[in-house]
């Protein structure tokens, strides 16, 4: 994970060498390539706690996907959750750098009434995913694919709460990026479902 | 790093429920496989399908009807029987799933088959998981057939609808059997368009793609394209610039080489 983070950054490093702005960037020069990615301008609360459910919702997929990356039989199955490990575990690194940015609380509040009045209620439960890291073979495929298009599902119907109520663009911006490529991701787990 | 976040579900879940009381919920439930019509457009297995295809799970409407749409009128595809739908070839008992996006407390799944009435399955008033399966005897019902799955919820009055299309008896398997049927037995084929068919060619509505998915290859150093399968290593250009795929995969729409797919693309 640390490590990972690091060559992530390298590449920021290097991409803003590609644009010519930091020829030769030093590979630890965190703070470059983060601001390459920082939420400029006004936020709302809409924002805030968006990004705020998406972090847990991305480490709750984030466990899903890892056990799918040993588990799963077929490879287009193990491709797609590792491709959607490392971007979900960037997404992460992204939204958490908002939030700090922000002067705001990475983790979600865990009142349930602090999100009851806005719809985007996780739907996957421990129990469930409990049950997950006990299956095997094809009835893993199963129901890592369910349970994780469902999942998917909910990452879309919270990106909507933001395109419609939340006020910084980049944060708008990521949610129509997670729109589009969790409805991807469906479409592709639908096909690896029924093929 | 790795911080473990548990969600108070069923506190959640609790509330979530008045909170449907409340206001329209957001979305909900469909069976995903064997394919319901809709799982079928939101697979691209059916094409020009209009908004379904991105909220399959959205097919809501009041109780007791008897339609695939759930009377909802930007959903009408999915009662158009003109599109051919492909019907899945399965054993005379199917595990029907369904995938829940919000979990409503329900009042139970009824299936049926014409104006048949082939099981209920009671809910108990209780919160469902977000994976639910059900297994149905069809063997009083062989050969292909349109299957009407209905989730009625407990605490409002609205239920949620999916129509899977299937060859009863055509296989052993319960839902891992593959054969595509082509040729609709009694059904007008796709000639005349109805009104309501979206934009474009409303006849292409034949299944792509057989049982493996026909994944173009990356060529290195071609343009990046949605739909290709990269492999660590290939080559693209995108924008004017060279990219390295860093980790396996099959590209799709915002995993275009940026500053945000670095995890996948390695700027050169």
């Amino acid at each position: 994970m640390k490590y990972r983070y690091a060559t992530v950054l390298m590449a920021g490093a290097l991409l803003l060498g590609a644009c010519g702005t930091a020829k030769e960037a030093p590979v630890t020069e965190v703070a470059a390539a983060q601001a390459a990615v920082q939420a400029e301008g006004g936020h709302n609360d809409t924002d805030v706690m968006y990004l705020q459910m998406m972090v847990a919702h991305h480490e709750q997929g984030l466990e899903m996907v890892r056990l799918a990356e040993e588990r799963a039989g077929r490879p287009e199955i193990r491709t797609l959750a590792k491709a959607i490990d490392v971007t979900q575990a960037d997404e992460v690194e992204l939204m958490t750098g908002w939030l700090k940015q922000w002067s705001a609380p990475t983790e979600v509040d865990h009142a349930p009434s602090a999100h009851a009045d806005h719809g985007g209620l996780p739907a996957t439960g421990d129990e469930e995913i409990a049950a997950l890291k006990k299956a095997k073979g094809a009835a893993f495929e199963t129901a890592f694919l369910n349970l994780f298009v469902a999942h998917q599902h909910n990452a879309v119907e919270m990106a909507q709460l933001v395109t419609t109520k939340g006020s910084n663009a980049e944060t708008r911006a990521f949610a129509d990026r997670v729109k589009a490529s969790r409805a991807d991701q469906i479409k592709q787990m639908l096909q690896l479902m029924n093929g | 790093m790795r911080r473990s976040i548990a969600y108070p579900l069923v506190a959640l879940g609790a509330l979530g429920s008045t909170l449907v009381g409340a206001a329209p919920a957001l979305a909900h439930g469909y069976v995903s496989a064997p394919p319901s019509r809709q799982a079928l457009c939101a697979s691209g297995a059916v094409a020009n399908c209009g908004q379904i295809q991105f909220e399959p799970q959205s097919v809501e409407g009041p109780k007791g009807l008897r339609s695939c749409d759930g009377g909802v009128a930007g959903f009408s595809v999915l009662s158009d029987e003109s599109r051919n739908w492909p019907a899945k070839a399965v054993g005379s008992t199917v595990t029907f799933t369904w995938v829940m996006t919000a979990r409503h407390r329900t009042s139970n799944w009824e299936y049926f088959i014409g104006d048949k009435k082939v099981a209920t399955v009671d809910g108990g008033n209780a919160q469902p998981d977000a994976v639910v399966t059900h297994n149905i005897d069809l063997s009083a019902f062989p050969g292909k057939q349109k299957v009407l799955a209905v989730w009625n919820i407990g605490d409002t009055v609205n239920a949620f609808y999916s129509c899977i299309d299937l060859n009863v008896g055509g296989s052993s398997g319960g839902s891992g059997g593959t054969t595509p049927t082509t040729a609709p037995t009694t059904k007008a084929p796709t000639t005349a368009p109805t009104t309501s068919a979206p934009t474009t060619a409303p006849t292409t509505t034949a299944p792509t793609r057989t049982s493996a998915p026909a994944v173009p290859i990356g060529e290195s150093g071609a343009a990046w394209a949605p739909g290709v399968a990269y492999r660590t290593g290939d080559k693209v250009t995108y924008e004017g610039k060279t990219y390295q795929c860093r980790q396996s995969h099959s590209a799709i729409r915002s995993w275009e080489p940026s500053i945000y797919t670095l995890a996948l693309w390695l700027p050169l």
